[in-house]
């Protein structure tokens, strides 16, 4: 049987230390490993060796970072609020180890013959811990920034709190359609939700699809993956510490173990939205597909562990190509993304999925439905295509030069033809091939 | 005398005083920001003591919406008066506090006496009734069915909280007054506008302190290349002296 | 439902808070202290630390209106989370009673983009 709701609460005490020693240890070795993970692979997209000096494969290189930063010099500027400055680190490392309290590992397991959900805990509320941790986290990355005294941190402070805010409304609205489908917001409830596929048929072949939200809800897991690139300020979203406009943004100041603890923060902040996107969206702990067909036993007992951090693995991978790929945006550009597009993109789609879902509730007949779909539609359209004022033609770009007035900085020529470099000639003949 | 689960009081000892520590301490403290903390911990206590209650989902609201508010409180203050603002402690009218707190002191007294006496024989039901199905749920099937009323009216107070943002803190600005970034950039390529970026202080000159102006190519020292924080100073004599650096030390 | 469900997340976040705290509280002690006026000054890439920023430290009011419309948002969010968990038993009035409520949230939102308020420049 799988865990509900109704199955956490009956722990002893020392399983419950047992689970929250796990937790801790969970988090802080992921932290450890995704560090050293980001960097490694990261590397390879630039094609560099990246660490390869500590341990395996480099792999104990940040434990070996996390030590030498506690034997660092830990400085407080003198302008600094003392208390502020000293507990915000301390706000960020609580928020985000105490979101992961609610995340489903596997189903029952025996602990030392003690039968128990792999699961720190389960509230009926759960997925909103989740959003009230990260809403308090977002305390420890503005009172840095305002507690440290000097400007740039105060700067990356200010647009974290826009930032986050923004961004927490679109992760909100995109879990909405989550809940909807599974009837509950609790964790352990949302995957037992997913696990049961429907028949489906197409073109005349009767099949079995997976009953992952994310193929159901895709439009709500694309918003939520973006929100949560912005929500644990990531690249390409990495505004609030973007290094070479605010030098480090709100942890400028910050160094020694306090700095520490805000890296650990924001790795295990990544670590937590993409257990939450794999909980919500990804089935949780289940095996997919086709590891599903070697028998019941991968769904049972220790082996779901392995799943759901293959999962994670993967959407960190996913984190760490966006920070290989794309250039950071725009202030301007990023909050217009958020308030433009995010939100009124899911506010529609959470429209359209209840009604779709009262018209199979209601079993309106297929005319009904297509008169409503149909209405919906033009209505989306009319707002989508509504007449604007068109912009002035465009000019080729020609004229445009042509336009500017006398005495502006001198342009190259348009078609100017670059004369192939004498050294790249010779590069070129020294490879032909040897016959 | 009502039966409270042993959980239930323990948290509310530890919690209450905390609550009210922060209820005082945002009263008292003479720093803006750290009145706005102070209330977070107040809002979190009540979160905190709601779930207690058997209420998890307007504790969790709670405490969502509450750090919201007081984030937006804590950039009011920012905005408004400053990093470094705190408190005068001048007392502008004569009286005030001691006639605050006695006022204080008595509505918390009438309070909590009315409350008493009307609680103090009354016996709770319903609550296991309530949350049947489960507090969400059956908070939904109130405000859905039985509160629709006041729901909808809570989208119109949300209308006027927008309106009211936006007089407060929107400065409108035409169309043909924005400037966009394509804009921008014509605008620094213009005649008497050098594009490039400032030359950075201590260039092509004999120290690269951020005080010495950069050289331009025609020996002039490039005013803008330094920052106008910093301090003139007429530099002494000595410092004024070739220091033959371009000549390895040697006097030529 | 009891309370003993919540007990565990107490207990993490005693645990990260100890951890927090010992770490923050520890590492003025582990790291070595060498003393200079410069370093305590604020970080500002070398050059003498300019006073605060603009007018003493004022912000522009921007960010209230995105802090105000959050608060907007947020609470049109927790209407629609009981709203979506019992979707099933509303049934189609409760279909309409949100649409009409996402609606009128959206006249405001739509007044906020119409007079400029979501413009960052």
């Amino acid at each position: 049987m799988n865990p509900t709701l109704a199955d956490f609460g009956h722990d002893n005490g020392w399983i419950v230390a047992l689970k929250v020693v796990g937790v801790f240890v969970f988090l802080v070795v992921m932290t450890l490993f995704t560090i050293w993970y980001e960097r490694k692979v990261v590397a390879r997209m630039q094609v560099r060796p990246g660490p390869n000096r500590h341990g395996p494969f480099g792999l104990l290189q940040s434990l070996a970072d996390g030590l030498k930063l506690a034997f660092k010099e830990d400085i407080m500027p003198l302008k600094a609020d003392r208390v502020v400055f000293f507990l915000a680190p301390v706000i960020s490392t609580v928020c985000a180890f105490t979101a992961f309290a609610i995340i489903p590992f596997g189903p029952f397991v025996s602990i030392f013959g003690q039968k128990t959900p792999l699961q720190l805990t389960d509230i009926p509320v759960a997925v909103l811990l989740v959003l009230a941790c990260s809403g308090l986290g977002i305390y420890g990355i503005v009172l840095s920034g305002w507690a440290s005294g000097s400007t740039y941190p105060l700067l990356g402070g200010l647009r974290s709190s826009a930032q986050m805010i923004s961004y927490e409304v679109a992760m909100g609205l995109s879990i909405v359609a989550v809940f909807m489908m599974a009837g509950t917001m609790s964790t352990s409830e949302i995957v037992n939700a997913q696990a049961k596929g429907g028949q489906g048929e197409l073109f005349g072949f009767e099949f079995t699809y997976p009953g992952w939200y994310v193929l159901l809800l895709l439009p709500s897991f694309v918003i939520y993956a973006i929100s949560a690139v912005g929500e644990t300020n990531r690249a390409p979203f990495d505004l609030p510490e973007a290094e070479s406009e605010l030098v480090g943004g709100f942890h400028t100041e910050y160094s020694s173990l306090k700095f520490a603890l805000f890296f650990l923060a924001e790795y295990i902040n990544m670590v937590t939205v993409s257990a939450l996107a794999t909980t919500l969206f990804l089935g949780g702990w289940r095996a997919p597909w086709p590891i599903t067909q070697l028998g019941p036993w991968v769904n049972q007992g220790w082996w779901p562990l392995l799943w759901f951090t293959i999962k994670l693995l993967i959407l960190l991978f996913v984190f760490v190509w966006l920070r290989g790929t794309l250039p950071r945006l725009r202030y301007d550009q990023f909050m217009r993304f958020g308030w433009k597009v995010l939100i009124p993109a899911s506010l529609i789609w959470i429209l359209a999925l209840a009604g779709f879902k009262t018209m199979n509730n209601e079993n309106l007949p297929g005319w009904q439905r297509g008169l409503w779909i149909g209405g919906f539609a033009v209505i989306l359209l009319a707002i989508l295509l509504w007449p604007r004022k068109r912009p002035a033609p465009k000019l080729p770009l020609e004229e445009e030069v042509a336009q500017r007035p006398e005495g502006s900085f001198p342009l190259p020529p348009i078609d100017l033809q670059v004369p192939v470099s004498p050294r790249a000639k010779r590069i070129t003949a020294d490879r032909e091939p040897v016959q | 005398m009502i039966d409270v689960s042993w959980g239930e009081q323990v948290v509310f000892y530890i919690l209450a005083p905390i609550a009210v520590i922060g209820a005082l301490g945002m009263v008292m403290a003479r720093n803006a920001v750290h009145s706005a903390l102070w209330l977070v911990l107040t809002m979190l206590s009540l979160g905190v003591f709601y779930i207690v209650q058997a209420g998890p989902f307007i504790g969790m609201v709670q405490i969502i919406v509450y750090t919201g508010a007081i984030m937006m409180l804590f950039l009011f203050v920012l905005m408004l008066v400053g990093r470094d603002a705190s408190d005068s402690v001048i007392e502008t009218l004569r009286g005030q506090k001691v006639a605050a707190i006695a006022l204080g002191v008595g509505l918390g007294v009438l309070l909590g006496t009315g409350l008493y006496r009307g609680t103090v024989d009354l016996t709770p039901v319903g609550l296991a009734e309530a949350n049947k199905n489960g507090n969400v749920q059956g908070l939904a099937s109130l405000i859905f069915t039985k509160y629709v009323w006041a729901f909808e009216v809570t989208s119109a107070l949300l209308i006027s909280a927008a309106v009211g943002a936006m007089i407060l803190a929107h400065v409108e600005r035409r169309k043909d007054e924005r400037i966009g970034q394509a804009a921008m950039m014509k605008e620094r390529f213009l005649p008497g506008n050098y594009p490039g970026p400032k030359p950075g202080p201590g260039v092509y000159a004999t120290s690269n302190s951020v005080a010495t102006p950069a050289k331009l190519p025609d020996g002039n020292p490039a005013q803008r290349s330094i920052s106008p924080i910093l301090p003139l100073r007429e530099l002494e004599p000595a410092e004024k002296a070739d220091k033959h650096t371009l000549t390895g030390g040697h006097q030529s | 439902m009891s309370l003993s469900a919540y007990v565990p997340i107490v207990w993490l976040l005693a645990l990260a808070a100890a951890f927090g705290l010992f770490s923050v509280g520890i590492a003025p002690f582990v790291g070595p202290r060498r003393f200079n006026r410069a370093k305590l000054e604020a970080y500002e890439c070398g050059i003498e630390p300019t006073p605060q920023p603009i007018g003493g430290g004022r912000f522009p009011v921007k960010f209230y209106l995105t802090a105000m419309l959050f608060i907007i948002f947020d609470i049109e969010i927790i209407f629609l989370y009981p709203w979506a968990v019992s979707f099933d038993m509303l049934g189609v009035f409760g279909f309409f009673e949100m649409v009409i409520f996402i609606i009128t949230v959206a006249i405001a939102y739509a007044y906020v983009w119409r007079r400029g308020g979501l413009e960052w420049d």
